[in-house]
């Protein structure tokens, strides 16, 4: 009796958290050590500008360090990059950006979708298969289409958790590791953080070329976006990607690039990167990852609990046909030659589904 | 105390392991009876075995499009890992210090930095390649799967150290490394060696018969 | 009284040796012998990946030779073999294996996984689990000397007919001869213009041959089966009766797995070197060419491919000779994409061809020499193994394909000049 654990699927899904399961306690051992040792200190308060009633005596001068009417640039007789500026009002800026805006911005934002994800599932449940499973498989994915698609999802979840530990750790792991402690973490995260931030580049690049031919969008998507893309009942028809896919793809295109790019920038400091490009680059590079992380929740949550029979397309490559029926209608009907009768907002089951085997474009199986 | 320990008693004991290990398995296959051949020979099997071992490296053009993957995969991972293992500065130090008492030259950082990048590339998509292939996904052994995330971890803890900051991650890189040694003799990871005679054996045998493998 | 389980364990543990400690110890199961393999490419199925037909054996070796399977095993940790870790093997190994050795060839490892399934043929046969066809080829093999039960009598009878037929002499028996010719069974029934062939050669060179009605097949069905005491019994049987002749070469028929059996596995079954030489007939007749012994005219003129036995070019070592041959009488040759030590099987090799339960699975897998001659828009394939020919005459049936079979020393006897 096959069980949900002898599946083929199913032992890719231990598979899986497995793999994410002995990653997480990689990241988190070194921890462990300075944990024990850390000093029981909490996180340095910020520093807070305070209000004061009398005028500052050194205001002119404060001014003038600032900079605020524009940068003051003199020169040295070391010739290098920004060797003319002797305070840099743009790393202020930027500071003062890091700690009001990018970073608690962040947060709201991915506590946000994460929220309204979980309200979602807790409202609307699992979205099922109308009338079930139908037995009968078609073709999805190749095997280097779904080899580049959890090397990226690998490789960008490590990229995840280590980039948001050097972003958050200051305010969520200081206090539980102490200074000392967080110093090695942080250490650690920042090398793994910039080794596998090139792989990513290339791996966004994978995915470009292997999915973008039947990523572009067309009039039909409009209709999508305005029935919710389903998600709040009835039946919206869409090709192999759903408009909702497509923009997600472009999404990971755009800030992905825009991620890989900006951490080059970031990595490689030694061709002449000023402060400023390096710190606008810091900012595109946090910007970029907050909402690529956040959108990202989404998309895992669809392919795994949201909907059934979704993790299916990316672990063995083929997908049910009533799913098909059900979600892409229109890719269903160009790989089976069946149309798909669609009545009173839900899909009808057309035809005999009993068979096993697998639809796929050209002879034999999906490979 | 970690210290002491990790530096001190496991890596002797790593040592022992590794290098004993080693020379028990290959005394094993050598031992055995099944190496002689009485029907008169056309050619040398000899030269032979080392062609094959030579040509092995090279896979035939018949069916190169359809292991694509496994050879730049495979390729990337090994060639990577044997630049990071032999050439990388604080390793080529250690070897000194600890194995061999000479060094060599080491290459420069940024050469160090792309074996990496190209090594955990090749390692991950060959993983995930493992786990997607339906025929991988029926051969592969718990012994495969335990393999590659060792090697895995001992790569990554070796990233985070990288920065040679800090005592806890060097121990722990070295910690790592110290479980990869005493487990290689003893599992898959043996075919970094046995390929050699392997290949011999096949090698010679088809040779012997005028066939080029 | 030991129960097949313990009979097929047994035998899988002698079968150990240096060689297959070294293979399995080398294996990291990548699955790249699975694409080379027809009976993996043709059906997708992936229990047809070669390593994977080798677990019976691989789990003994795991059992007994290492220290995981040691310490699991002692410790009751792992879960014991059962009856089905052979049973359910036999499909695999002799429907869907003709040990043509493709995979051995391209292991990135370098193991000789068709030597690793010849073993477990070992264990599978101690322990009972032979397809049928094949365990009543070898009763008929052991009471008669031929799997298809042909007799000295029906030999006589057979000779005797082509003689009459082709006016040419057929000696039998004849002691000091230089050359004793083998044949295989399917060579008397089905193609016996390959003993005309060589009567008609052999005339033409001047040589002095015969045939041994004591013994004169080539073919093992121990060596098929995995039954090393069977493959031993027949082969004296053939080396007594060739010893008796006092003969100085023996010639392997057109028979794939004959040429290897006698050739390069004989001494080693018998546990000595052999009295007498031994070549397959294309190494002679390519042999008495260069020697200008044997002339031939031109032209065999239709279009035309060669397909390379697996146990002759890839196991055996003849692949050259085919092709010199072919160029005297043939203009237009052409080879097939994958040729010589990298030829697709038949798919009825080590076995297969006595197995009619492996039958439907056999045709499936001909498409790929259906592709391979697709390619080609050839009127004719010419081969030098009786089996091969009747596998590939069934295939091209099945497919309704119009081309046909032909055995080249058939081709070069009607060319003699």
């Amino acid at each position: 009796m096959a069980t949900e654990k002898n599946t083929k699927s199913g032992r890719m899904r231990k598979a899986f958290y497995f793999s994410i399961l002995s990653l997480f306690i990689v990241v988190a051992l070194p921890l462990i050590p300075y944990a024990i040792d850390a000093q029981a200190v909490g996180g340095n308060p910020d520093n807070v500008d305070k209000v004061v009633a009398l005028p500052n005596p050194a205001i002119n001068l404060w001014n003038n360090v600032r900079q605020r009417d524009g940068v003051i640039q003199g020169s040295s007789q070391v010739k290098s990059v920004d060797s003319g500026i002797l305070i840099n009002k743009t790393g202020e800026d930027w500071r003062r950006f890091r700690l009001e805006k990018l970073v608690p911005y962040g947060a709201y934002l991915m506590a946000g979708i994460l929220g309204a994800i979980i309200l979602f599932y807790l409202v609307r449940g699992k979205t099922l298969i109308p009338g079930g499973h139908s037995g009968k498989r078609i073709a999805r994915f190749t095997l280097n289409q779904r080899t580049a698609h959890w090397f990226t999802a690998g490789v960008f979840w490590l990229l995840a958790i280590t980039g948001l530990i050097l972003l958050y750790g200051k305010f969520v792991l200081i206090p539980l590791l102490g200074a000392e402690g967080f110093s090695v973490t942080a250490a650690a995260c920042k090398e793994m953080h910039n080794l596998f931030g090139p792989l990513f580049l290339l791996a966004v690049l994978a995915m470009l070329i292997l999915y973008v031919k039947d990523n572009f969008f067309n009039l039909e998507d409009l209709k999508w976006f305005a029935k919710g893309g389903g998600m709040f009942g009835g039946h919206v028809s869409a090709g192999r990607f759903n408009a909702g896919e497509k923009t997600w793809f472009w999404l990971v295109m755009i800030f992905g690039i825009a991620l890989g790019i900006s951490g080059l920038i970031l990595e490689f400091a030694i061709f002449g990167q000023g402060r400023e490009v390096m710190a606008l680059s810091h900012v595109f590079h946090g910007i970029s990852a907050l909402i690529l992380i956040s959108i990202s929740f989404g998309h895992i949550y669809l392919g795994t609990v949201g909907v059934e029979g979704t993790l299916d397309s990316m672990t063995t490559g083929s997908v049910d046909a009533a799913w098909a029926k059900a979600h892409h209608d229109h890719w269903y009907e160009e790989m089976t030659g069946e149309s798909v009768a669609i009545e009173s907002g839900e899909t009808s089951m057309q035809g005999g589904m009993a068979e096993g085997g697998v639809t796929s474009p050209g002879t034999g199986t999906a490979t | 105390m970690l210290e002491q320990l990790v530096d001190g008693i496991l890596w002797d004991i790593a040592l022992v392991v590794f290098f004993v290990g080693i020379a028990w398995r290959i005394v094993d296959v050598i031992r055995r009876p099944g190496r002689n051949d009485l029907a008169e020979p056309r050619s040398s099997g000899i030269s032979a075995a080392i062609m094959a071992n030579i040509h092995g490296f090279f896979p035939r053009r018949e069916i190169s499009p359809q292991i694509r993957i496994h050879v730049i995969a495979g390729y990337m991972f090994h060639l990577g890992l044997l630049m990071l293992l032999f050439f990388a500065a604080p390793h080529v130090k250690f070897i000194e210090e600890h194995i061999t008492g000479f060094g060599w030259t080491v290459m420069p950082y940024w050469v160090f930095v792309l074996s990496a990048i190209i090594s955990f590339a090749g390692l991950i998509l060959l993983w995930i390649h493992r786990l997607l292939n339906p025929v991988s996904q029926l051969i592969s052994k718990r012994g495969d799967h335990v393999a590659s995330i060792l090697v895995f971890v001992v790569m990554l803890t070796g990233c985070m150290a990288l920065a040679e900051s800090s005592t806890g991650l060097r121990l722990f890189h070295r910690f790592t490394v110290e479980l990869l040694m005493i487990y290689f003799p003893f599992s898959a990871l043996m075919h970094a060696i046995m390929f050699v005679p392997s290949r011999a054996y096949t090698g010679a045998l088809f040779g012997r018969r005028g066939v080029k493998l | 009284m030991s129960t097949p389980l313990e009979r097929g364990v047994e035998m899988l543990k002698t079968q150990v040796d240096a060689r297959v400690e070294s293979y399995f110890s080398s294996c990291i199961n990548c699955g790249v012998c699975a694409e080379a393999c027809l009976f993996y490419t043709e059906t997708g199925d992936p229990r047809y990946t070669p390593i994977y037909k080798t677990e019976p054996l691989r789990k003994v070796w795991q059992n007994e030779h290492t220290l995981w399977g040691r310490l699991s095993t002692g410790l009751g940790l792992s879960k014991p073999m059962t009856e089905k870790d052979l049973s359910d093997w036999e499909e695999l190994v002799y429907d869907g294996c003709s040990m043509c050795s493709r995979c051995s060839m391209v292991c990135p490892v370098g193991i000789d996984i068709a030597y690793l399934i010849r073993k477990v043929k070992e264990g599978l046969a101690a322990a009972g689990f032979v397809p049928e066809g094949l365990q009543t080829a070898s009763e008929r093999a052991l009471e008669f000397g031929s799997p298809m039960g042909l007799t000295a009598k029906s030999l006589r009878a057979a000779t005797t007919a082509l003689e009459k037929e082709y006016d040419i002499v057929i000696p039998i028996d004849v002691e000091g001869a230089e050359y004793l010719c083998t044949l295989s069974s399917s060579e008397v029934v089905l193609y016996s213009e390959y003993i005309a062939a060589i009567s008609k050669i052999f005339s033409a060179a001047g040589l002095t041959w015969t045939l041994s009605s004591k013994y004169f097949e080539a073919t093992n069905t121990g060596v098929q089966m995995g039954d090393s005491s069977l493959a031993a019994q027949l082969l004296e049987r053939l080396v007594e009766a060739a010893t008796e002749l006092k003969i100085k070469t023996l010639i392997s028929p057109e028979c794939g797995h004959a040429y290897t059996t006698i050739r390069w596995d004989a001494p080693n079954i018998l546990g000595r070197a052999l009295p007498f030489k031994v070549v397959h007939i294309m190494e002679l007749l390519e042999q008495l060419r260069t020697q200008g012994k044997l002339k031939t005219t031109c032209c065999f003129d239709e279009h035309l491919t060669y397909h390379d036995p697996c146990n002759i070019s890839r196991r055996g070592g003849v692949l050259e000779q085919p092709r010199h041959l072919l160029n005297q009488v043939a203009p237009n040759f052409i080879e097939m994409h994958e040729n010589k030590e990298m030829n697709w099987c038949c798919g009825g090799g080590g076995g297969v061809s006595s197995n009619e339960r492996a039958e439907p699975l056999r045709l499936k897998v001909f498409n790929i020499k259906k592709r391979q001659l697709d390619e080609l828009n050839v009127t004719t394939l010419v081969t030098a193994c009786s089996n091969c020919r009747s596998m590939l005459e069934e295939g091209l049936e099945e497919n309704d394909m119009d081309v046909s079979v032909v055995g080249i020393t058939e081709i070069i006897a009607d060319h003699l000049a």
